[in-house]
């Protein structure tokens, strides 16, 4: 029983660093309807300068997320105004294809700077765990997991309450209806890329303490991001919260009462098993497609 | 293209053919220039299967390198414990990689394009996981390592080149024979517009399927062949995304849905990829991450298409192919079984509908019937529900409940390519033709049934195309076969639309507005030619704002308001029904224009 519950802990933990990740990937796709393939290699890029960080100032990656995550926006911001925009008007497929383009294309250039070698960072808590009643709670994964938290609160925030953020919403939900009232819908979506890549910056960084990485990390990142997405409902940030916990757990239980390579197994099958049955994931809404546009 | 360049385009590739056969027979030929031949061809292969998938039908497959795994592990696994060479036991491979498409395809028919993209970037590495988690089977990590090949030395690698440009060659045949039937056409269709494709008879769940089956199955067997050639084979090296960023960047590069286009890629992408290995792998990704946005930026029809219009322009030649016309004297469309025989029996029934979008109602309880023989006019002001019970009634959107009856048979569970065997034809408010596809095509494109023979069938048999001119004839079109539809405008294409769904022989046609944003001569002729197809017996249900058009030409006329039908009647009832002035003027109105006539 205790098993069973400190195996519950740990996925409650790690799928809370998962929402984080997997907000950015659903927001941008809410408005845009763009998948972001390159959205792992960001992750793991953010962990990379967070591992520069750490290794040269010693700064903690938690704290080092107050430097990627602007660093990661001001990339987002880039991308979008170099590369996406000029295909945002093309079938997804294009989009798909120049997404993951820039994926291959990071994972190169990661590859030339930093050689493909497992790194990971590690400070004093990294070992650490608190007992409480029986169960140890590792200290790396409850910061990051708290951390997680907070930066998804700042975004919920954001979303409601500032004019940006519910001009984000708008968007979103009916991109003509959102021109209709006044918002520059180009400008939003230059602002969701970059906000949405911004949280690759404290994904990263979280990352960096709580596994190991190297360049091609990213197909497995993007693989288990797309599995929560797909999950949730495309699109639904609620529905990639509740869907990442329930990967996190999945992953968890297959770890402890399976084995630990078929955990990684877990997010393709998620993948296949939700698009047959429930291709709308959770709380994805079913589209209208027929109206004539 | 003229007949010159055609021949010279033929003789050229008569030449590169012969060449490459001959090529190991000659002195010259080295074995490290053969090798890169063998895995040119191996890429044209799996760039040709990907070119079927996501070039014809439009579904972007990231994962197509999988299926080269599959055919290698088939082989690699059943050479462990068959004695038979694995070049025979290479067509396995294929079998193999078809039966999982087929089992993927059942997700597939399901789902649209980015949820295809998301399943197959998972299934590469799903199938990876499984070579590496399954060492009883697989070896693992450790890989398999097959039999050395047991010809003699001198034979070298030459019976790999020969399977291999065979297979090369297959892959263009199926392409080209795909393209010149039935189902090519229909594969096209899905790519430009797949719920226009459902709605003229094009069975999309079936066209997917294959689709996806026919992109795999070769893929499968050049795997079984080229595992024998490495003869070690490891879940990395065959499932590998960097093969399908070959794939992809072949097919984009040389031309995406043309035939040639992925043998192209082929020869120009491996030949890169091979001059820049001694590189780190970084630089690699870099090269070909980088080349692959620059194609999708850049040059997004591939080279392919761009150099034909090149040459088009500098010869000055007319673009699009003008089909052999066929003489006949302009006939009117066929006649249809006992016009009026039963006309006043209904023909349509709509009982009770109810649909819901999120917390609209956008059609609420409505029920109405269409009689047989009549031009039924639907209206109603905007967001009233006419478009979606158009929606429901062709099975483009599913109701929460009530049922729709066509002759008496429900079919408010049919699939909309059902309802089009059964004669319903349906046009759009804002015109859905192929865009792609000259005027001709699209009205061949219709399909009145499904049968497995016909997706063989030549793309336009002889009476179709004879069907096809006469219809065009009919709505005036005729002297535009040949051009592109979408640089029709908009009434232009209203007519073509029109034509096209008379290819179905339907019974019943639903036309969305369409007097709606055309010229008045247009609208004339569209009055004409309703007026002249329902004297043959065809019954009509028409949503129009045109009020003159619709008082002139339909009797009955529905009147729709917030999803229900509130008035219907002869138009000079429906003109003086004073709910039908609320309805389009606000609470209120009908009251007050009764006390003025008072």
């Amino acid at each position: 029983m205790t098993h069973l519950a400190q195996t519950l802990i740990l996925g409650l933990l790690i799928g809370g660093v998962y929402a984080l990740m997997a907000s950015g990937l659903t927001l941008i796709f809410g408005v845009m309807k763009v998948i972001n393939v390159a959205q792992g290699a960001l992750l793991i890029l953010a962990a990379l300068f967070t591992f520069e960080l750490w290794t040269r100032t010693g700064m903690d990656p938690m704290v080092a997320i107050l430097v990627t995550t602007p660093l990661m926006f001001g990339l987002g911001w880039a991308i979008y105004r170099l590369f996406v925009a000029r295909v945002r008007n093309a079938p997804i497929s294009m989009t798909v294809l120049l997404t993951f383009a820039l994926a291959i294309t990071l994972e190169g250039v990661m590859g030339v700077v930093w050689k493909n070698v497992f790194r990971s960072v590690t400070p004093g808590y990294f070992t650490r765990s608190f007992h409480v009643g029986g169960l140890f709670i590792p200290q790396a994964q409850l910061y990051g997991c708290g951390v997680a938290l907070l930066m998804l609160g700042l975004l919920f925030v954001f979303l409601t309450k500032t004019w940006s953020g519910r001009a984000i919403r708008a968007a979103s939900e009916n991109a003509q209806g959102a021109q209709l009232v006044g918002v520059n819908v180009n400008g939003v979506a230059a602002m969701t890329f970059a906000i949405g890549v911004a949280t690759t910056g404290a994904g990263g960084s979280i990352l960096s303490v709580l596994y190991s990485f190297f360049p091609a990390s990213h197909y497995l990142w993007i693989s288990r991001l797309l599995g929560i997405i797909v999950l949730g409902g495309m699109g639904s940030l609620p529905g990639a919260f509740i869907a990442a916990l329930m990967l996190g757990v999945a992953e968890a239980l297959t770890q402890t009462y399976i084995s630990t390579r078929w955990a990684t197994v877990v997010p393709y099958v998620v993948i296949l098993v939700v698009l047959l049955i429930r291709p709308q994931g959770l709380m994805g809404s079913k589209l209208r497609e027929d109206v004539a546009a | 293209m003229t007949l010159p360049r055609r021949g010279l385009g033929r003789i050229a590739i008569g030449l590169v053919a012969t060449g490459l056969v001959l090529y190991p027979l000659i002195g010259s030929a080295n074995a490290y220039r053969e090798t890169v031949l063998i895995q040119i061809f191996l890429l044209a292969v799996m760039a040709g299967g990907w070119n079927i998938i996501s070039g014809y039908t439009g579904y972007v497959s990231l994962g197509q390198s999988a299926f080269l795994g599959i055919g290698a592990y088939t082989v690699g696994i059943l050479s462990m414990h068959v004695a038979v060479s694995p070049l025979l036991l290479a067509p396995l491979g294929g079998i193999a990689a078809a039966l999982i498409a087929i089992i993927l395809g059942a997700v597939i028919m399901r789902t649209r394009g980015h949820s295809f993209v998301i399943i197959t970037i998972a299934f590469l590495f799903l199938m990876q996981a499984l070579a590496l988690n399954l060492p009883g089977i697989t070896g693992g990590s450790n890989g398999i390592t097959l039999p050395l090949p047991d010809w003699s030395n001198d034979t070298q690698q030459l019976p790999f080149y020969y399977s291999l440009l065979g297979l090369m060659a297959l892959s263009v045949a199926l392409s080209w024979w795909i393209r010149r039937s039935k189902f090519g056409t229909g594969l096209i269709a899905i790519r430009e517009d797949e719920d226009k494709a459902a709605a003229i008879g094009v069975r999309t769940s079936v066209y997917k399927i294959l689709s996806f089956t026919a992109s795999a199955v070769l893929i499968g067997v050049a795997g079984g062949v080229y595992a024998y050639f490495l003869t070690f084979i490891d879940p990395r090296g065959m499932f590998d995304i960097l093969v399908s960023v070959q794939i992809v960047l072949a097919v984009l590069l040389g031309g995406r849905g043309t035939l040639w286009g992925p043998v192209v890629g082929a020869f120009i992408i491996l030949p890169l990829s091979e001059a820049t290995n001694a590189s780190s792998q970084g630089t690699h990704f870099v090269l070909f991450g980088g080349l692959l946005m620059a194609v999708v930026l850049f040059l997004p029809q591939g080279l392919v298409p761009t150099l034909n219009a090149f040459w088009a322009r500098r010869r000055g030649e007319p673009s699009p192919r003008r089909p052999a016309r066929v003489a006949a004297e302009p006939v009117p469309v066929a006649p249809y079984e006992d016009p009026h025989d039963r006309d006043g029996l209904p023909l349509l029934e709509l009982e009770a509908l109810v649909k819901r979008f999120g917390g609209v109602t956008a059609v609420d309880d409505c029920s109405f019937e269409v009689r047989r023989g009549s031009i039924t006019g639907l209206i109603g002001p905007n967001g009233s529900g006419k478009t979606t019970i158009f929606n429901l009634v062709s099975g483009m959107a599913r109701a929460d409940s009530g049922r729709v009856l066509l002759g008496g048979e429900r079919i408010d569970l049919m699939v909309p390519w059902e309802r089009a065997y059964l004669g319903m034809g349906r046009t759009f408010q804002i015109t859905r033709l192929f865009r792609q596809m000259t005027v001709f095509e699209n009205v061949v494109a219709p399909l009145p049934g499904f049968s497995w023979r016909q997706l063989g069938a030549d793309a336009v048999s002889g009476p179709e195309a004879v069907r096809a001119e006469e219809l065009l004839d009919f709505v005036g079109m005729a002297e535009f076969a040949s051009h592109q539809a979408g640089h029709l405008s908009f009434g232009q294409q209203k007519l073509v639309e029109l034509a096209q769904i008379l290819m179905l022989d339907p019974s019943l046609i639903l036309l969305d507005e369409p007097a709606g944003g055309i010229n008045p001569t247009a609208i004339d002729r569209m009055t004409d030619l309703i007026v002249k197809l329902n004297q043959r017996g065809v019954t009509f249900l028409i949503v129009e704002h045109n009020m003159p058009m619709v008082l002139g030409l339909c009797d009955p006329v529905m009147v729709l308001a917030d999803g229900r039908c509130i008035a219907q009647g002869h138009p000079h009832e429906i003109q003086a029904n004073p709910a039908v002035l609320d309805a389009y003027l606000g609470r209120g109105w009908g009251e007050a224009t009764e006390r003025l006539e008072v």
